[in-house]
């Protein structure tokens, strides 16, 4: 703690730095101009102060889009970080069955996030989709084209299918990097498996984890494709999360401003989050 | 190599004041009078404005400032108010990320005037570089 930080190794970082420059930072800062102007098109643009972050601060429906974001977040973590952890300490240790099993982890990552989203708009339907029919026959008044329950179970559903694996490998990963001593150790003290878990895999996890529920909750934070593309944000605004709300507004509706200010808000949100995500969680692994 | 990196930082110094110059001088004036709102390269790329060039040019004078105090001046991490281990460049992105939800708030809530925020971020800003 009294050692001064070498910050020298961030030179290393400059190579990268220009290439990110040209795909994020020149576009973000494009962004912050577009959003104090507003533009009639034929890229001519007037001043017009802060009265973009006022309105879409004071947007009903940018508020009911950031509370269903928020809310979606929420439930993904919820349900895909026990559940990773949970398949991770239950996947083969080593053999045939490890690699079938992480070859199976791994499909469901490799198919874009369009297939992903059309894979379960078939497959969710009523009239030919395996799902729906099953439903059905089973005597559920499921539909998700119509039922905005019905369509939140669906797109939480598909998300966890498609990314449990991620946080399952992760977290295979972290747990394969703990030595054979640690189990040992724990067998002579006759460790719960709980303890076991709490002492040992978990905090040897944890490091994996935080990149885990970082990617995770960004990923869900920023969803577009897979809703977009299943129930196009519908029935009525039911599955509108912000990035679909955002692209009606920047590119349905042409409203540059308003879209500028609205992603910068997100943006500052995102980065906001992470940073606490990071912090805490580095925090706790230096206290471990 | 201290004498160098000073001299380093004084051309990178000198640099930004020029951007500076060169930024204030092409601000499009109509009847003699300067419109600091206006656009600074009409139909251009990006759509730059005065306000949002500064900011930018703030954003880098300070990331300039800190390198070069980071270089003369190593200091340790410390623990503050918020319990967490922050160097000087930690406490900065508190402090720029802190004032954009500041500004945000004030905006939100029907502040008067707009620069009425960026006093809050400052003082907030000295806050955070003395407790936390």
């Amino acid at each position: 703690m009294d050692k001064p930080l070498n910050n020298r190794a961030w030179l290393l970082v400059l190579p990268v730095l220009l290439l990110v420059a040209f795909s994020a930072v020149i576009p973000l800062m494009t962004v912050v101009n577009y959003s104090v102007q507003d533009t009639f098109g034929n890229n001519q643009f007037f001043w017009n102060g802060l009265d973009w972050f006022r309105e879409v601060l004071g947007s009903d429906r940018i508020r009911a889009a950031l509370g269903r974001q928020i809310l979606f977040s929420a439930i993904i973590l919820a349900i895909e970080i026990p559940l990773g952890i949970f398949v991770a300490l239950n996947m083969p240790k080593r053999g045939f069955w490890a690699s079938l099993c992480l070859v199976l982890m791994a499909l469901p990552l490799l198919i874009p996030w369009n297939v992903v989203g059309t894979i379960w708009q078939v497959f969710g339907r009523v009239d030919i989709g395996l799902l729906g029919r099953a439903l059905a026959a089973m005597g559920f008044d499921y539909n998700y084209v119509n039922d905005p329950v019905d369509a939140w179970v669906t797109i939480i559903v598909m998300d966890v299918w498609h990314w449990t694996s991620l946080v399952a490998l992760l977290c295979y990963a972290g747990l394969q990097s703990i030595p054979d001593a640690y189990y040992q150790a724990a067998r002579i003290d006759q460790a719960s498996r709980w303890s076991v878990f709490r002492y040992i895999e978990l905090p040897k996890m944890s490091g994996v984890l935080l990149i885990a529920v970082l990617l995770r909750f960004m990923d869900s934070f920023m969803i577009y494709t897979e809703p977009f593309v299943l129930t196009g944000g519908g029935p009525g605004n039911a599955t509108t999360f912000l990035s679909i709300d955002l692209v009606k507004t920047a590119i349905g509706q042409f409203d540059l401003g308003p879209a500028a200010a609205f992603s910068l808000i997100y943006f500052l949100v995102i980065l906001l989050i992470s940073w606490v995500f990071y912090t805490v969680m580095t925090a706790q692994k230096e206290t471990l | 190599m201290t004498r160098a990196v000073n001299t380093g930082f004084a051309v990178a110094a000198l640099a930004m004041l020029g951007v500076l110059g060169w930024l204030v001088s092409i601000v499009p004036a109509e009847d003699g009078e300067r419109d600091w709102f206006g656009s600074l390269n009409p139909g251009g790329w990006m759509a730059w404005t005065f306000p949002t060039a500064l900011f930018y040019w703030i954003i880098a004078a300070l990331l300039l400032a800190f390198t070069w105090l980071a270089i003369r001046d190593p200091e340790p991490p410390r623990r503050g108010i918020l319990g967490i281990a922050t160097t000087r460049g930690d406490r900065l992105f508190i402090s720029l990320l802190g004032s954009a939800f500041i500004n945000l708030a004030w905006v939100g809530f029907g502040g008067s005037p707009d620069w009425g925020g960026l006093a809050i971020s400052c003082i907030y800003a000295l806050a955070v570089f003395r407790w936390v």
